[in-house]
C-alpha cells in the first residue's frame, strides 16, 4: 500500500494543484468587493474546496480508483506537438494572419508525427499535398462561404 | 521570391498611402463589421439588420454590414470590447442603445464613456411602457402606484437589467411617485422581462414599446402608460405618464444608432455621417421596420451629439442618489 | 388535420428547392465547429427579407432542423460537439466511431433525430394551447431547482467517481462565472482582457472536447499508420432501422424527456439531450456500457434535441415569447413581413404558419435521407491518420472557436481550457459534467437572484422557493436523483474494492 508509484505521486500533485486553485478561488471569492456580486461564487468556491481537499487526501492516502496518470514517455511525445500548438495559437495566429499561421502549423505537426521515415522524398509531396487540399477547404468555408474576417498579415 | 514579396509590399504601402491622401475616397473596399451588444434576436439585433440591409446598395456604402453579436450584462461586455479592442479603422462600427450605455459609464465599473465613442447617426427610438398581465386587476398608473403605496416595496416589476432604458424609467416613476417598488431585473433581456409579466412571475413590468404592442396584439397583457412626453402612433389609446400625473421625462427612451470607437479617421466619420442617415431612409428600410413594429427615428450625427450630451446630464442627475 | 391542407405550398418547385437548400447547408454548417444552429439561422435572415413570408419561413425552418442534426456529424466524427445540443451526442458517439461504428454512430443518430424531430413537430401541432401554459409554469424557483436537478445528474454523466464528477462540475460553474456578473454588471475573476466577456460556451464546447483528443493524438507519438488503421464497419440502413426498433425505450425516453425539457424557456435546449442520456441510462439493463460506445446514448441524445424543436418554438407560436435564443431569431424572420405571433397565428396568416410547420415536418425527412446517404462516407473520417487528423481538429477548433464572435480572446479561452482538460481527464476528471456546471451555473445563479429579489418583496424566501406544486415536485426530483446517484456509488464502490483486491 505504501510504495509510492509514479501515477501515485502524480495524482497527489494533481489533485494538490486543484485543491490549492479551489482554496484561492475561496480566498478570492470572499474578499471582493463588491460582496453582492460573490454570493453565488461563494457557495460554489465553498463546495469546489471541500470536494478538492478530500481528493487530494483521498490521493495521499493512495485511494484514487480512476486515471491512469501520464506516462514519461507519452508526455515526451505530447510535448512537441503541444508547444506548437501553443506557439501557433497565442502568438502565430494573430501575428501572421490566420491561414498563414495555419499553413505552417499544420505542415510542422503533420511532419512532427508522420509516421513515415522522414528522409522519404514521397511524404514529403504526400503532407505538401494534403496540407494545400485542406486549407483550400477551409478558406472555402469560411472565408468564402460563411465570410469571416480573420485577422490576416501577410498574404490571404 | 523576396523582391516579389518585397514589391507587394511596397504597392501596399503605396495605396495605403494613396488613400490617407485622398481622404479615404476609396473608403471601403471591404465589407464592414457593425456589433450588436445583444444576443441574436433581440430588439436591437432585429432592427440593427434591417436598417442595414441595404448598405451594399451603390448609393449607400457600396459594402455590406456583417452583424456580429457580443451580448452579455445588459451590453457591458460588446460595448468594452468595442471601446478597447475594437480597431478604429472605419471597418468595425457599433450600435449603441442610449441611455444603457451613458448609465452604465455613470455607475462606473466599465472601461468607456461618451468620449469613448463617436456617433454617426441614429435609427430609432422605442419608448419604454408599463405592461401588466391581461388578467391583473390594475388599470392605470394611478391602480399601480396606489397599490404601491399602500404595499411600500412589495410591488414587483421586471425590465430588462440594471441601468438600461427599463431601469431609468423605474427609477423615474419611483422618484415622480414617491414610492418604493421592487425592480426585477431579468438576465434575458426584454423578451424574458415579458415572460415572467405574463407568467404572473412578478406584478407587471417595463418593456419596450414595439414588443408590449405585440404582447398586446396577442392578448396577454395590458399597456398601462408610456415614458415618453407624447403618445405613440403605435398606440394612441395609451396615455403618457405625464397625462396620468406624474412627472416623467422621456429620459428612458431607447434610442438606436451606430457609432464608432474614438480615434477613427475623421475622413471616414464624415463620409459615414453623410450616407449613412439616408441608408435609414430607405423605403424597403422603413417599411420592414414599421411592418415589424419597431418606430424609426433618423437623426444625424451632430443631432446625436447633442443628445448624448443632454441624456448624459439628465442620467448623472437621477443617478447621483443611488 | 388543418396542417394537411398546406401541405401543397411546401411542394411547388421553388419551395421545395428552397427547403432542398436549407437542409444541404444547415447539415453542413451545422457539422461546421463554432457555428451553432442560432448563428446559422441569424446568418440567413438577410436572404429571407427578399423571399415571400412563407418561402422564407421554409429556408429558417430547414436550416433550423437541419443544424441541430448537423451538429451531431462534427460530434460523433471529430468529438467537436457543435452546441451544447450535441454533448450528449459525443460522449458515446464518438466512441463508436473510434471503435469503427461511425456509420452506425451516423445512421442511428439521423434516424433517432427524424423519430424525435417528427413527435416534436406533431406535439407542436395537436397541443399547443396545453404546451404553453407549461412552459409559463417555471418560474425562477422552478428554474432554479432545474438547474439543481441538472447538477445531480452529473454522477451518472461520469462513469468513474462522483466525488471526481461533482468537482468537475464546480469547477465548471465557477469558470462560468468569470466575466461580468449579470445582474449587477460587476466584473468577476478577470484576470486577462480575453475573460472581459465572460466563457463563451461554443468555444469552451470546442476545447474541452477537442483538444484533449489532439493532445492524446499526439502523446500516440509516431505509431505506425498500417498497424493501427481503424477498420470502418459497412453498415446497412435497414440494420439501422432495425436497431433503432430495437431500442425502443431509448428513443422513447429521449422523444419524452426531450419535448418536455425543450418547452422550458431559456434552459431547455441546452440540457434536453443530457438530461434524455441520463434518463435512459439509469432505465436501462445495459447502463454499464453507456459512454464506450452504446447506441442507446446515441439514440437517445440525438432523439431528445430534434424533439425539442417543435416544442421550443410553441411559446413563440402561441404567446410571442421567444423561448430559445434560435426563436427569438425566429422571430425577426417573422417580424419583417409584418406577422405577429400569437394565438390567432393560425387564423390570421394560417397559410405562413402550417406552411412553416410543414416545411420541418418535410425537412425532418430530408434531412434524414440525406444524413443517411452521406453516412457511409462521412464515417470513413475515422481512417484518416492520426497524425493528419490532429492537425485537422486543432485548425477547426482554432477557426471555429474564432467565427463564433471573430474573437481572438475565445481562442486563447479554447486552447487554455483544452490544454487544462487534457491533464484533467489524465487524473479522472470529465469534460462532460464540467460543461454542464458551465451551462447550469449561470442559469442556477441567475434565477436564485431572480427569485431572491421576489421573494424579499412579498413573502420571503423559505415560501417563495419549497411551496408549491412544482417547486415540490422537482425537489423530490432532486432527492431521488441524489439518492440513486449515492446507491449506486456505494455498489460499486463494493464491486471495485472487490477488483482492487485482485489486482
Amino acid at each position: 500500500m505504501s510504495d509510492l508509484s509514479l501515477p501515485r505521486v502524480q495524482h497527489i500533485v494533481a489533485s494538490g494543484v486543484v485543491a490549492l486553485v479551489g482554496v484561492w478561488v475561496t480566498y478570492l471569492s470572499f474578499t471582493q468587493h463588491p460582496s453582492e456580486a460573490y454570493v453565488f461564487p461563494r457557495l460554489i468556491a465553498t463546495v469546489f474546496v471541500v470536494l478538492a481537499v478530500w481528493t487530494f487526501i483521498k490521493a495521499c492516502l493512495g485511494w484514487t480508483k480512476v486515471g491512469n496518470g501520464l506516462s514519461g514517455a507519452h508526455f515526451i511525445r505530447l510535448l512537441p506537438g503541444l508547444f506548437i500548438t501553443m506557439i501557433y495559437v497565442f502568438w502565430m495566429a494573430k501575428g501572421l494572419g490566420f491561414y498563414t499561421a495555419t499553413t505552417i502549423a499544420f505542415f510542422i505537426l503533420l511532419t512532427l508525427y508522420d509516421p513515415a521515415p522522414h528522409g522519404a522524398v514521397l511524404s514529403w509531396v504526400k503532407r505538401v499535398i494534403i496540407t494545400a487540399v485542406f486549407l483550400a477547404v477551409m478558406y472555402g468555408l469560411f472565408a468564402l462561404l460563411l465570410k469571416v474576417y480573420t485577422p490576416r498579415e501577410i498574404f490571404f | 521570391m523576396r523582391n516579389v514579396i518585397a514589391g507587394a509590399a511596397l504597392a501596399l504601402m503605396g495605396m495605403t498611402g494613396a488613400a490617407l491622401a485622398d481622404g479615404h475616397a476609396n473608403y471601403p473596399d471591404r465589407p464592414v463589421m457593425m456589433v450588436v451588444s445583444y444576443g441574436a434576436g433581440g430588439a436591437t439585433d432585429f432592427q440593427a439588420r434591417i436598417v442595414t440591409m441595404t448598405a451594399g446598395n451603390e448609393d449607400a456604402l457600396g459594402m455590406p454590414i456583417a452583424i456580429l453579436n457580443k451580448p452579455g450584462a445588459g451590453g457591458r461586455v460588446g460595448w468594452n470590447w468595442f471601446a478597447t479592442q475594437a480597431e478604429p479603422d472605419g471597418y468595425t462600427l457599433s450600435a449603441y442603445n442610449v441611455p444603457h450605455f451613458i448609465a452604465q459609464s455613470i455607475k462606473g465599473g466599465v472601461e468607456y464613456s461618451t468620449d469613448s465613442f463617436e456617433p454617426i447617426a441614429n435609427w430609432g427610438a422605442d419608448p419604454a411602457v408599463f405592461v401588466v398581465a391581461a388578467d391583473s386587476p390594475m388599470n392605470s398608473m394611478t391602480d399601480v402606484v396606489d397599490f404601491a403605496k399602500a404595499n411600500p416595496g412589495k410591488l414587483t416589476f421586471s425590465g430588462a437589467g440594471l441601468f438600461v432604458g427599463h431601469h431609468i424609467a423605474a427609477l423615474q416613476l419611483e422618484k415622480a411617485a414617491g414610492v418604493k417598488m421592487a425592480y426585477i431585473p431579468t438576465k434575458g433581456g426584454g423578451a424574458a422581462a415579458m415572460k415572467a409579466v405574463i407568467a404572473g412571475d412578478v406584478m407587471g413590468g417595463v418593456n419596450n414599446l414595439s414588443d408590449a404592442f405585440r404582447a398586446r396584439e396577442a392578448g396577454s397583457v395590458k399597456i398601462l402608460g408610456v415614458f415618453d412626453l407624447e403618445r405613440n402612433a403605435f398606440m394612441e389609446d395609451v396615455p403618457t405618464l405625464m397625462e396620468q400625473g406624474f412627472d416623467v421625462d422621456n429620459a428612458s427612451v431607447n434610442f438606436r444608432g451606430v457609432m464608432v470607437p474614438k480615434g477613427t479617421p475623421q475622413g471616414i466619420i464624415d463620409k459615414l455621417a453623410a450616407t449613412v442617415p439616408t441608408m435609414f431612409e430607405n423605403k424597403r428600410v422603413a417599411g420592414k421596420m414599421k411592418a415589424g413594429g419597431s418606430p424609426m427615428h433618423i437623426m444625424n450625427r451632430e443631432e446625436v451629439q447633442a443628445m448624448w450630451a443632454k441624456r448624459e446630464e439628465t442620467l448623472k442627475e437621477l443617478l447621483a442618489g443611488l | 388535420m388543418e396542417f394537411l391542407f398546406y401541405f401543397g405550398d411546401v411542394f411547388t418547385p421553388f419551395n421545395f428547392g428552397l427547403l432542398l437548400l436549407g437542409t444541404v447547408f444547415g447539415l453542413i454548417f451545422g457539422a461546421t465547429p463554432g457555428l451553432s444552429p442560432t448563428m446559422t439561422v441569424a446568418l440567413a435572415i438577410p436572404f429571407t427579407f427578399k423571399l415571400e413570408p412563407a418561402a422564407g419561413l421554409i429556408l429558417l425552418g430547414a436550416l433550423y432542423t437541419s443544424t441541430v442534426a448537423g451538429g451531431a456529424v462534427s460530434a460523433i466524427l471529430l468529438r467537436i460537439p457543435g452546441a451544447p445540443a450535441n454533448i450528449a451526442t459525443t460522449l458515446d458517439g464518438n466512441a463508436m466511431a473510434a471503435k469503427g461504428e461511425g456509420a452506425k454512430a451516423l445512421q442511428l443518430s439521423f434516424l433517432a433525430s427524424l423519430v424525435g424531430g417528427l413527435l416534436g413537430v406533431f406535439l407542436l401541432i395537436a397541443v399547443t394551447e396545453p404546451l404553453s401554459r407549461w412552459a409559463l409554469a417555471f418560474g425562477p424557483s422552478e428554474l432554479f431547482w432545474i438547474a439543481i436537478l441538472g447538477v445531480t445528474i452529473i454522477g451518472s454523466l461520469d462513469g468513474g467517481s462522483l466525488v471526481k464528477g461533482l468537482l468537475s462540475g464546480c469547477i465548471g460553474m465557477w469558470l462560468a462565472t468569470i466575466g461580468f456578473d449579470d445582474m449587477l454588471g460587476a466584473q468577476r475573476f478577470v484576470f486577462h482582457p480575453s475573460l472581459g466577456g465572460g466563457i463563451n460556451i461554443i468555444a469552451a464546447l470546442i476545447g474541452l472536447f477537442a483538444i484533449p483528443q489532439v493532445i492524446t493524438m499526439f502523446a500516440g507519438g509516431r505509431v505506425d499508420a498500417a498497424a493501427e488503421v481503424i477498420k470502418v464497419q459497412k453498415h446497412r440502413i435497414s440494420d439501422a432501422i432495425r436497431e433503432l426498433m430495437r431500442r425502443k425505450r431509448a428513443a422513447g425516453i429521449g422523444t419524452i424527456v426531450g419535448s418536455i425539457i425543450g418547452l422550458i424557456p431559456g434552459v431547455g435546449g441546452q440540457i434536453a439531450g443530457l438530461v434524455a442520456y441520463d434518463q435512459a441510462k439509469k432505465l436501462s439493463p445495459e447502463r454499464d456500457k453507456f459512454g464506450t460506445g452504446h447506441s442507446e446514448g446515441v439514440i437517445a441524445a440525438e432523439s431528445a434535441n430534434n424533439a425539442m424543436v417543435g416544442p421550443s418554438l410553441v411559446p413563440l407560436l402561441t404567446l410571442s415569447i421567444p423561448g430559445s435564443p434560435t426563436a427569438a431569431v425566429l422571430l425577426g424572420g417573422l417580424l419583417i413581413h409584418g406577422i405577429f405571433p400569437g394565438p390567432d397565428l393560425f387564423v390570421n396568416h394560417a397559410n405562413v404558419a402550417w406552411t412553416f410547420i410543414n416545411s420541418m415536418l418535410v425537412g425532418q425527412i430530408l434531412m434524414c435521407v440525406i444524413g443517411l446517404y452521406i453516412s457511409g462516407v462521412a464515417a470513413k473520417i475515422a481512417q484518416v491518420p492520426k497524425h493528419v487528423m490532429a492537425a485537422v481538429v486543432l485548425a477547426l477548433a482554432v477557426f471555429g472557436s474564432y467565427s463564433v464572435q471573430t474573437s481572438m480572446g475565445d481562442v486563447y479561452v479554447m486552447l487554455s481550457l483544452g490544454v487544462m482538460m487534457y491533464f484533467l481527464e489524465r487524473f479522472g476528471f470529465s469534460a462532460a459534467p464540467l460543461v454542464l456546471g458551465l451551462i447550469l451555473g449561470p442559469i442556477a445563479e441567475e434565477n436564485f437572484a431572480q427569485g431572491a429579489m421576489i421573494a424579499n418583496a412579498t413573502d420571503g424566501l423559505g415560501p417563495y422557493f419549497l411551496t408549491g406544486g412544482m417547486n415540490l415536485v422537482l425537489i423530490a426530483l432532486v432527492i431521488a436523483s441524489i439518492a440513486y446517484s449515492a446507491w449506486m456509488e456505494l455498489r460499486s464502490r463494493r464491486y471495485i474494492s472487490k477488483e482492487e483486491i485482485i489486482q
